[in-house]
């Protein structure tokens, strides 16, 4: 089969590779009809994730068709539709009971790699190092999903591919960051990050009851879309704009209750601090560049909440926990319990409430994919999100 | 009594447990390395009974489905087995003799002769708060045999080794399988892809658990 390949820092190809098999008897092989490159799979293309090898087949936003299933997997047969979650839980662990699906015991093979790193590891997912599981992802032709009887969500409506793609992480990940923001009706929720997870949390937090949403971004074809399902709109690239000020003017000088950090590890600042971020990573005294979660610390109004959707990786730097402590802040944070969202969120999507296909801004091929990582990286094209039909 | 009366949940405070992690409420550290002896002691919560477990690590037979390198295990007696440990053309062997068994609470057992010294004991008890069993492994090498030899053939820190088959223990107790990437499709790894397999453990073949089809 077809698949994109992680060759090294900054490097990427399509190249032919073996097509997967069944491994275990809940496994499931499914053909792949559309994925997708996730603004997270851009921090393995920087380097910035270790434990990723030449070779390692990207990508953990896929659906298909299922081909074949393993011989305890009774809840689909060839030929059903469905959509992936990112992550992989076993259903039957300590965490998956308390529905902490992110948090599975059981499924990821390199556990001993995380351990070393965070203490405790997390659940495996497609395409995403070593370290989180050494599993082959979907960007691709065909892959396996292990415990295929717990996660894909299977699909008994004739919704397109576009509709339900993004229920395989971007949705559920905004959503989930939005419902751990802890938003009251009538709260103001400031969201760093337009991209799709800060879109899709955008969307959420209306849906969960927010009177308004500000939206802060640096691309005006990302902010324009924020703008599109409601939000006020931040760029603060521009002269003169200070996102504190911006936050105090718009919430009458009391902040913002809850904000969204959608940026994660690779934040960019106009300020003295991205260059010091920049430096300290670059010699390696710093694994990530949190200069929205600093913002975001110092930004939230007292006895709020922030919400962390971004992904960081390793050591942060002069991170104010003073601020955080002065305030009595609740920080909420982590990879998403995607099996709790998947089955409601489609139901929105059935109903109308949303259609999330409206991020989408190119549908390519897989021979393109290595050509467009680096249009999405460097935010080229108007690009917003990047779709692959894998058998065109 | 007590200057704390109000805690409906607690559990009684522990006297001793299992593996000595406490004596008298108090947590003791694992066993210190000396005299060319190295010890692991590890734990895992499982989602089953005492009982169910115990079973599980009874039938002997089945270890080559979760201990990692261990080709065959031939029960050769009530209290005895053989085992096989394999890698590429090389073999060790060994007896194992079971010197406690209590069902459902807790297995002790040593080598009798062949390559390696060691001596183990696991233990099976309900977790407190109704959370599962937990279940606590402590081993005893004798460095030059097994520790050596299993570092040269499972590629592994025997500790870890030890870390390692206690979880696929769990994993095959709680969902009938153990997870897998090893022969997950890629791209040519090149000199470098290769080298960083063997860093992460990966060149140890994950045991089988169950089969697919």
């Amino acid at each position: 089969m077809k698949a994109v390949c992680w060759m090294g820092k900054s490097k990427m190809e399509t190249l032919t590779v073996p097509d997967p098999e069944l491994v275990n008897p809940h496994d499931a092989i499914i053909k792949i009809t559309r994925t997708a490159i996730c603004g997270s799979d851009l921090h393995l293309f920087d380097g910035f994730i270790p434990t990723m090898e030449a070779g390692d087949i990207m990508g953990h936003e896929f659906m298909g068709i299922v081909e074949e299933v393993g011989k305890d997997v009774h809840n689909l047969k060839r030929g059903d539709r469905v959509v992936v979650p990112f992550t992989i839980a076993c259903g039957n662990c300590l965490f998956c009971k308390k529905k902490l699906w992110s948090a599975c015991d059981n499924t990821n093979p390199n556990a001993h790699l995380m351990e070393a790193a965070y203490g405790y590891s997390g659940s495996g997912l497609f395409g995403y190092s070593h370290m989180m599981g050494g599993y082959a992802g979907g960007q691709a032709q065909y892959a396996r999903v292990p415990f295929a009887n717990v996660g894909p969500l299977k699909l008994e409506t004739d919704l397109p591919d576009e509709k339900v793609l993004f229920l395989s992480d971007i949705f559920p990940t905004g959503y989930m960051a939005a419902e751990n923001a802890q938003i009251l009706p009538g709260d103001t929720v400031a969201v760093w990050g337009c991209g799709p997870v800060g879109q899709f949390a955008i969307a959420s937090a209306f849906m969960l009851g927010a009177a308004r949403v500000i939206a802060i971004d640096r691309l005006p074809e990302r902010l324009a879309m924020a703008r599109s399902i409601g939000a006020i709109t931040v760029n603060y690239a521009e002269d003169d704009v200070k996102v504190l000020t911006a936050l105090k003017d718009l919430t009458g000088g009391i902040g913002p209750d809850s904000c969204i950090d959608a940026v994660g590890l690779e934040g960019h600042s106009s300020q003295l601090q991205g260059a010091y971020d920049t430096i300290k990573t670059a010699v390696m005294l710093e694994t990530d560049r949190p200069v929205v979660l600093r913002q975001a610390i110092q930004a939230v109004r007292k006895g709020g909440t922030l919400s962390i959707p971004g992904v960081y990786g390793g050591m942060l730097d002069k991170v104010p926990f003073g601020a955080a402590f002065g305030k009595g802040i609740t920080m909420k944070m982590g990879q998403t319990n995607m099996h709790t969202y998947m089955k409601p969120l489609l139901e929105r999507i059935e109903n109308n409430q949303i259609d999330p296909s409206y991020i989408i801004s190119h549908r390519i091929t897989l021979e393109q994919a290595p050509e467009m990582y680096k249009v999405w990286r460097d935010k080229k094209e108007d690009v917003t999100k990047i779709v692959i039909d894998p058998w065109q | 009594m007590s200057a704390l009366n109000e805690k409906p949940n607690a559990e009684q405070l522990p006297v001793s447990s299992g593996a000595a992690i406490l004596q008298d409420g108090h947590y003791l550290p694992p066993p210190e390395d000396h005299d060319g002896k190295l010890w692991a002691r590890t734990t895992v919560l499982v989602q089953a009974t005492p009982q169910e477990l115990y079973n599980l690590w009874r039938a002997v037979e089945n270890a080559p489905l979760w201990q990692e390198k261990i080709e065959e295990v031939v029960v050769t007696g009530v209290k005895t087995s053989r085992w096989t440990m394999k890698d590429g053309d090389k073999t060790l062997t060994w007896t194992s003799e079971i010197l406690a068994d209590e069902p459902g609470k807790r297995i002790a057992w040593r080598t009798l002769d062949g390559d390696v010294h060691q001596a183990g004991e696991v233990i099976f008890e309900p977790a407190v708060g109704d959370r599962g069993t937990l279940v606590t492994l402590l081993m005893e090498f004798s460095v030059g045999k097994l520790a050596s030899a299993w570092e040269s053939l499972v590629g592994r820190n025997p500790k870890q080794g030890v870390v390692e088959n206690l979880r696929h223990f769990k994993a095959l107790a709680e969902t009938g399988e153990i997870p897998n990437s090893q022969s997950a499709p890629h791209g040519d790894r090149g000199i470098v892809g290769k080298m960083k397999r063997s860093l992460y453990g990966e060149t140890v073949p994950t045991p089988p658990g169950a089969t697919a089809i």
